[in-house]
């Protein structure tokens, strides 16, 4: 039986695993128990998991740095993993980054700024319109996350941006 | 036949054509972007034409340089695919003044049926009832308040050029109506070049059933039977099926000929498809018409064994249908899941990226339409389906299993996808009962979600399994290890020294 951490998206969980054949596992997270078979041994495995309900099939790829890349029917879970040593303390030390999200209103595909709703120092609510970004033929609305102040507008008309950039400061 | 073709669209529906043309023996020539050079269709069309840069406008949109192409490369007939310029007037003038065939009704007809507004006038002379709404196109955002504020809200707000579900929106007061008049009119500017809007009034949670039929030059309207279309979201379809649960004998009859009748009203010809809205009593409205081969065709082709691209090129160069309506038989159930590069976590927002590891599913009455392969990429430009995944049974039952098996074979990694939605869906109660409106997605889209939600506690579980099962990380692309180093790099990851 060996415990691992497990972090998934700002989630952590603490699983124990037993292998109870070459390609065979038994996991326990939170007390439910789930059994594992990997079918390939490419660089792409293929997972089937039983529980409670019917079976699904998953996907990994392991990276280095204890990073391993999830798809449950199509999703992507990266996960990072550390054992668990004597006492529950994690061995291998891993800086697990924590985004600061804060006001930061960012963009969460690539695409083109069509226009901008909003002012500095216009008070939004959450849900508010902030700006429109067009992506894959879809004029997509995005809203603020918080209620406040806009602080500073980042993005420009007709701009293009990339995922994840920075497009408005709300505080 | 004796024909060469120019394709002027991308992805799965440029390889769908191409796979027509080569057994007809018909000579393909893809247009191409920039960033569809890698594109799977380019592999197995005869010629290629670069159009060169990648957004729409300058691409697959651009009426003198798709012309120029067919020209320039000896093409005969330009098909156009869905989307794009598939149902733009001018783009068949332009063809017609070329001296090229469209694939696709005649400019006669597209005049009477042009856009969603003269549809509506031209249903409604031929005796087909139409859903209230404003007469003409909208001026300005009051005149949207006005017209929505006499026919009473919740209405719809549409991009008269619109189609395939964009430029569209539902305002449920004046504020959504101004607001959404300037985003549906940016949406139709972009999306189709023009920015007419009108407005209709929403039904309460109608289904949506069509029926796609074939016309002839010679006067021959053929039904080949409905497709139930109710499951959507944001006004774009996710799934569809034939026949649809909703129909009796005679309430099919009766869309039939009402389909039948205002096309034939219009001297249509070509594929197309008149959608209708149908209310509980069963009461029906005319919705509009799509102009040109729809995404969901496979479901009709599968259920009556027609090759509906094969029959839109005879038509087109004036052959007769290859049958009469009294030859269609609708054999067995269809169903068809889009599969879109989208994050059902995130609000269905589009993800463009690259395909790291692709899998199709397959087996008996499985049948993929799409261009993707491990390391091709989803370019951000284009449309965000990338797959359309569809199985066929004697009836829905088995049609329903199938699917669950094959949403289960099928492994696109690199981008996330609605993959995970379509396995909750094929598993849902009210989906399974066939009891859903076109409101029913979005009534339980959170419901489903919820157990996307519960995902990640199995992927938790697999995680840590796929680690013990390699702790040697794999030396992938450009990460270069030694032997030594990874040894001890297991060790320190997985404790195996320390906690023994």
């Amino acid at each position: 039986m060996r415990t691992l951490r497990v972090r998934v998206n700002e989630r952590a969980y603490t699983v124990s695993v037993d292998q109870t054949g070459k390609d065979r596992f038994d996991a326990t997270v939170n007390g439910e128990r789930f059994e594992l078979e990997v079918a390939t041994s490419e660089h792409i495995a293929s997972w089937l998991v039983r529980y409670s309900n019917e079976p699904i099939h998953a996907q990994t790829r392991v990276l280095p740095n204890g990073k391993v890349d999830v798809w449950l029917a199509g999703i992507p879970f990266p996960a990072s993993v550390q054992a668990v040593g004597i006492g529950g303390y994690p061995i291998a030390r891993e800086a697990l980054r924590q985004e600061s999200i804060g006001g930061e209103v960012r963009s969460l595909m690539p695409g083109r700024v069509t226009s901008i709703l909003v002012k500095e120092g216009e008070a939004v609510k959450e849900g508010t319109p902030l700006l429109i970004l067009e992506a894959m033929k879809m004029q997509n609305e995005i809203t603020s996350p918080i209620a406040g102040e806009v602080k500073s507008v980042i993005a420009k008309e007709g701009a293009t941006v990339k995922k994840d950039s920075v497009l408005i400061l709300i505080e | 036949m004796r024909m060469k073709l120019l394709i002027a669209n991308r992805g799965e529906i440029a390889l769908r054509i191409i796979r027509t043309c080569r057994k007809l023996g018909v000579r393909t020539v893809l247009v191409h972007s920039d960033a569809d050079r890698e594109s799977l269709p380019m592999r197995y069309a005869d010629e290629r034409y670069a159009l060169h840069r990648s957004t729409p406008s300058e691409t697959y949109l651009n009426i003198p340089k798709l012309v120029t192409a067919a020209k320039d490369s000896g093409c005969d007939a330009i098909h156009p695919g869905y989307g794009f310029l598939s149902e733009n007037s001018d783009f068949v003038k332009a063809c017609e003044e070329s001296g090229l065939i469209f694939i696709g009704p005649s400019s006669a007809a597209l005049e009477k049926l042009g856009n969603k507004l003269q549809a509506r006038q031209s249903m409604k002379d031929s005796g087909v009832r139409v859903i209230p709404g404003s007469d003409g196109a909208l001026n300005d955002e009051e005149e949207a308040v006005t017209v929505a504020e006499a026919i009473g809200y919740p209405v719809i707000l549409k991009a008269v050029y619109g189609g395939g579900g964009r430029g569209m929106r539902v305002a449920r007061n004046s504020d959504e109506a101004r607001r959404f008049y300037r985003i549906t009119k940016l949406e139709s500017i972009s999306a189709f070049g023009r920015e007419a809007i009108y407005i209709e009034k929403r039904l309460e949670n109608p289904r949506h059933v069509e029926i796609q039929a074939m016309a002839d030059r010679h006067g021959k309207v053929v039904s080949l039977g409905e497709r139930e279309c109710s499951i959507q979201r944001r006004h774009q379809k996710l799934l569809e099926e034939a026949p649809s649960v909703a129909l009796d004998e005679s309430l099919r009859e009766e869309l039939n000929n009402a389909a039948k009748r205002g096309l034939a009203a219009a001297s249509y010809t070509n594929a197309g498809t008149v959608e209708f809205l149908i209310e509980k009593t069963g009461k029906f409205y005319f919705l509009e018409v799509n102009k040109r081969l729809q995404v969901e065709h496979l479901v009709t082709e599968l259920t009556t064994r027609i090759d509906i691209v094969e029959e839109q090129l005879k038509v087109a160069s004036d052959s007769h249908l290859g049958f009469s309506q009294n030859e269609i038989a609708v054999n067995g159930w269809a169903i068809n899941c889009r599969i879109n590069a989208e994050d059902p976590r995130k609000n269905f927002v589009p993800s463009p990226g690259t395909v790291i590891h692709y899998h199709p599913a397959s087996g008996p009455g499985v049948r993929v339409d799409s261009a993707l392969f491990s390391g091709c990429s989803v370019p951000e430009y284009y449309d965000s389906l990338i797959a359309k995944l569809a199985t066929w049974g004697a009836n829905r039952q088995e049609a329903i299993q199938r699917m669950r098996t094959a949403l289960d074979e099928m492994e696109i990694l690199g981008v996330p996808t609605t993959i995970s939605l379509h396995r909750e869906l094929m598993r849902d109660e009210g989906f399974v009962h066939g009891n859903f409106d076109t409101a029913y997605l979005n009534a339980v889209l959170p419901r489903l979600n919820s157990k996307i939600l519960e995902y990640e506690k199995l992927a938790a579980v697999v995680a840590a399994a796929g680690r013990i099962r390699s702790p040697v990380a794999q030396t992938i692309g450009v990460y270069k290890s030694s032997r030594w180093r990874s040894a001890a790099r297991t060790e320190s990851m997985t404790g195996q020294r320390r906690a023994g």
